[in-house]
């Protein structure tokens, strides 16, 4: 998506997306490309990450993992010159495969592999979400197979479904695919003790902490859940000499003195579930500017999406890995118990402890993927929460975007320094496996 | 992840981590006691229709034929709404006749609120509708006329849930402020088109009193509001404009208050004056002064947990920030998920209203519940609930015990007495069932005085009113709004409970701000209050 476009208000947006089906065009005109087609559901996906209950951050990353895979093998082969992910990432085996010499329509087949994705993915999103989702299925069914011959059409979408339905059968064995109570566990015993984690929130629901099996979750491209653990976070103390406290100190100091830019830095990446696309959706809404903004074809689009998806959901399989290793008291508890009652962090802090910093692991590892596609020194806007007033920010690189977010959690006054910095190092193990991944031929 | 009825139900027993200290035993409450009169009562309209229609649903109850007591208008949704004449004998069974050929039988009705636009005497009606709202005259027994043109009310073509009314100070015609959903034409998609609240403010003409309403003036931004209440939060004399929004819809929102000043355009509160950054599924406001310090709380309903909002600091002459906390979590008040059922998801909150249910001088809170539809991460069999004030200002659900634990789909409702014997009664509107309705039948309750304001002029039910109850060693405050709650809301006589008093002293402070004298009446008595007069005793009529 352009800065022009993601920007654009809602209104100009839903006339665009009506333009574009208001002028389908026939077989013999122009038709929708296919990364257009998956453009398209994604930014339905982008909507439904925000407004599906029970897509806190890990939750989204997987899906966009399964989408991006889902994609990426629907395409997959001779014509792309892509390499099927089989065998590379955990368990996957058993794909479909096209019938050698007949002719497929790749717009149809990714509409048709989405189409059932996403309903699966989403199928306890609510009322809204569902219209949404009937009325996007039925345009785009009209668009892509307007004009095409009828075994084509047939012929591609029968491969899209057949594909989705193999990606979901294979998600189904990663631990994730059931989360009930947005993924606060009924049945969970907070573990006591000076420097544990406990409850932030005055939300009943979130007494306990969200998703603490999350790092158990088979993995996509890390062999093991643990396999980029990180060491222990400093030791806990309450010694004003000590290094935990002097962190404590700093992230007290920082939030009582925001400047006006690091509040809006905390803002522009605080990427709460529910009144955004999440941590991992800002990074696949990063990833959409960029591949509008190079004109990428379908080989690199659906490289990108597989890999940033891949990326993201080990990122946070590894980091709630370590999280629930470590159960690290929040800044706010500690710093309301050692030096200052009344303060108050600037963003919500997140109901699960601390170490290391979710948004900091995944955005190194987004990072670190996109780099390897697009360059280390790619410059770019992100213009993701323009609609929600936040002004589009430029970075010089994937990594100072990167950067910038970790340290938002700082800013924020959700995070220590420690889980920051170690975060980005956590994430840059994490994009390590995905890099390696081969997708070309 | 297994689920855990039980576990979850124990869950809910836990203490909260903040009020420990406020979770010494205090004396049970009254247990309220409801029969359900919903098959005999004459309550047949459904709340109809799919998606268009997920909110909304509020039911409006006043007199509209001048015996005194409450009649009903529910809406249909999709179908023709229906008005309810109160047949009802005092202390007896809760009965209703439609009132046919009203006027106000329209479809795509939403909700609607009963408000005294040209202080006739007679009560008129904003209908909320998808598409045109209208504002009907009332006419007196029970029927209503179309005044759109007549009073210059533009109606628009939106989806209108919420609503609420003032007299602005010096205005001898009242302000209204109409909010608004989503777009119902971007139903591919809906997220970010909240579309414009309105506020229809007087027409003035020099020399000549106001008959008429301005152009709407849009409220920017707006962020899919679903409840609306001008209220004196600070007792400054000058009501604000709460709104409450739905977060689902709106991006770049929050819960928004807007300084209404009179003659001056209307000017959001910011974070510089205390007003704090939240974003809820606003569904629902109701108010009351539940700690006796003169400032009222604000009760706020959304999906899992609930808010209630009190004042970080005490406002001085009317001044001070515009802070609130939320102590919905100490006081028991979170309302989150089931209480009962088997259902252990997170509940779906929508009206919402104080009403002292017991009559011990403490105000009780009840919650519409309901999913919006098929949110299969939110609970199916959701009931209301009825949370009973303990004398330690902390609330215990009570609404199985009390017989309204139902587990319909509700929306809209509304606590009033609506057979006149001094305890409050209870109707609930349902999506795609017919109402339910309850008597109160609670033996032990206590005593009560109910008061009707009336004066004389403009605004002749005195909103914007105080009523101040002395009652063991506190005084008991009630704003007089129009407003709040979902999509629904009162006129009538103002309850309060006053445990075993016998006599009952209050005062009112009327929209001028000037104090009536203190006086005193008979409790379990219904009276009618004007200004620089003592209190007229009145009798229901049957």
């Amino acid at each position: 998506m352009s800065a022009r476009w993601k920007g654009a208000p809602l209104a100009l947006l839903v006339a665009l997306i009506v333009t574009v089906f208001a002028h389908v065009p026939s077989a013999r005109a122009e038709r929708m490309p296919p990364e257009q087609v998956l453009q398209t559901w994604y930014r339905l996906v982008l909507e439904l990450v925000r407004h599906t209950p029970n897509y806190s951050p890990p939750v989204a990353s997987r899906s966009f993992a399964y989408l991006g895979v889902t994609a990426y093998e629907s395409v997959a082969g001779e014509h792309t010159r892509l390499v099927s992910l089989q065998g590379q990432l955990n368990d996957l085996k058993d794909l479909p495969s096209r019938e050698a010499g007949a002719v497929y329509d790749d717009a149809i087949v990714l509409n048709a592999a989405m189409t059932v994705a996403t309903r699966e993915l989403f199928n306890r999103t609510g009322p809204t979400g569902q219209h949404a989702f009937s009325r996007m299925s039925e345009k785009m069914h009209a668009t892509v197979t307007d004009g095409m011959p009828a075994d084509v059409v047939r012929r591609s979408a029968d491969f899209g479904t057949a594909m989705a339905t193999a990606i979901l059968k294979w998600s189904q064995g990663d631990g994730g695919a059931v989360v009930e109570n947005m993924g606060f566990p009924l049945e969970y015993t907070l573990k006591a003790g000076p420097g544990r984690w406990v409850p932030t929130s005055l939300i009943r629901q979130q007494q306990v902490p969200l998703l603490p099996d999350w790092g158990k979750n088979r993995p996509f491209a890390m062999p093991e859940g643990s396999s980029c653990r990180l060491p222990a976070p400093p030791e806990y103390s309450e010694d004003k000499a000590s290094v935990f406290y002097r962190e404590a100190v700093e992230v007290h100091d920082v939030v009582k003195g925001l400047t006006k830019e690091q509040k809006a830095i905390a803002r522009f990446w605080s990427d709460d579930p529910m009144l955004s696309p999440t941590p991992p959706g800002h990074w696949v809404s990063i990833g959409w500017e960029v591949l509008e903004a190079d004109r990428a074809d379908l080989a690199t689009t659906v490289d990108v999406m597989a890999r940033l998806g891949v990326a993201v959901a080990d990122a946070f399989i590894g980091c709630w890995d370590t999280k629930f290793e470590f159960n690290l008291v929040r800044p706010v508890s500690y710093i309301k118990k050692t030096m200052d009652p009344k303060w108050e962090p600037l963003l919500i802090t997140p109901p699960f402890p601390e170490y290391p910093s979710g948004h900091s692991t995944q955005s190194g590892a987004a990072a670190v993927v996109l780099a390897s596609l697009f360059g280390e020194k790619k410059t770019f806007t992100d213009s993701t929460h323009e609609a929600d007033g936040l002004a589009p920010r430029t970075y010089g690189s994937f990594w100072e975007a990167a950067e910038e977010a970790a340290l938002s959690r700082l800013y924020g006054g959700i995070h220590f320094r420690s889980a920051i910095e170690r975060g980005l190092e956590q994430g840059k193990c994490v994009g390590a496996h995905v890099v390696a991944l081969k997708t070309r031929m | 992840m297994p689920r855990h009825p039980i576990l979850a139900a124990a869950l809910l027993l836990l203490p909260a981590a903040g009020a420990c200290a406020e979770d010494a035993p205090a004396p049970k409450p009254i247990v309220p006691s409801f029969v359900d009169e919903s098959a005999t009562a004459g309550l047949r309209t459904p709340y109809q229709g799919e998606w268009e229609y997920m909110v909304g649903g509020g039911v409006s109850a006043f007199d509209c034929d001048d015996d005194g007591y409450s009649d009903l208008l529910l809406p249909g949704g999709k179908e023709k709404a229906k008005l309810y004449r109160n047949t009802s004998k005092r202390g007896g069974s809760l009965t209703f006749e439609e009132a046919k050929d009203s006027g106000v039988e329209v479809d795509k009705l939403l909700g609607s609120y009963p408000v005294d636009i040209d202080s006739d005497g007679k009560t008129d009606l904003v209908l909320l509708r998808l598409g045109e709202n209208i504002v009907m005259r009332g006419k007196g027994g029970c029927r209503f006329e179309r005044a759109n043109e007549a009073w210059n009310f533009k109606g628009g073509e939106a989806w209108s849930a919420s609503f609420a009314a003032t007299w602005e100070r010096g205005n001898d015609w009242p302000t209204l402020a109409v909010g608004n959903y989503i777009d119902p034409k971007a139903d591919m998609m809906p997220w970010g088109s909240c579309t414009d609240n309105w506020l229809h403010r007087p027409e003035k003409r020099p020399g000549e009193p106001s008959r008429r309403f301005a152009d709407p003036l849009p409220l920017k931004p707006s962020y899919c509001a679903l409840s609306l209440l001008f209220t004196d939060w600070n007792r400054s004399g000058t009501p604000s404009l709460r709104v409450s929004n739905d977060r689902e819809y709106y991006k770049g929102g929050r819960e928004q208050m807007w300084h209404m000043e009179p003659g001056k355009p209307p000017a959001l509160y910011t974070e510089e004056e205390g007003w704090k950054y939240l974003r809820i599924w606003g569904m629902g406001i109701a108010s009351y002064d539940l700690d006796f310090d003169g400032y009222p709380e604000y009760f706020l309903t959304s999906m899992a947990d609930n808010k209630l909002q009190t004042l970080v600091e005490t406002p001085k002459d009317g001044k001070g920030p515009a802070a609130y906390k939320d102590v919905a979590f100490a006081k028991g008040a979170t309302a989150h998920r089931p209480y009962t059922g088997g259902d252990w998801h997170p509940s779906t909150a929508w009206h919402t209203e104080f009403q002292d249910v017991n009559n011990d001088g403490l105000a009780d809170l009840f919650i519409a519940k309901g999913n919006v539809a098929e949110m299969p991460d939110f609970a199916a069999k959701d009931p209301n609930n009825l949370l009973v004030q303990n004398e330690k200002g902390n609330f215990v659900e009570m609404g199985l015990e009390a017989g309204v634990a139902s587990m319909k789909v509700a929306r809209g409702a509304a606590l009033a007495d609506f057979n006149l014997d001094g305890k409050i009664d209870l109707v609930v509107t349902n999506r795609w069932t017919d109402p339910e309705i309850w008597r109160n039948q609670t033996a032990d309750a206590g005593n009560f005085v109910a008061l009707r304001l009336q004066q004389p002029g403009a605004n002749r039910d005195a909103i914007g009113s105080w009523i101040e109850v002395k009652h063991a060693d506190h005084v008991m405050r009630r704003e007089i709004t129009i407003g709040g709650g979902h999509a629904g809301g009162q006129l009538g006589f103002t309850h309060f409970g006053v445990g075993k008093d016998e006599s009952v002293a209050f005062r009112v402070i009327w929209p001028d701000g000037q104090p009536g004298a203190w006086q005193t009446v008979a409790a379990n008595g219904f009276y009618t209050v004007a200004p620089g007069e003592s209190a007229r005793p009145w009798q229901p009529g049957r």
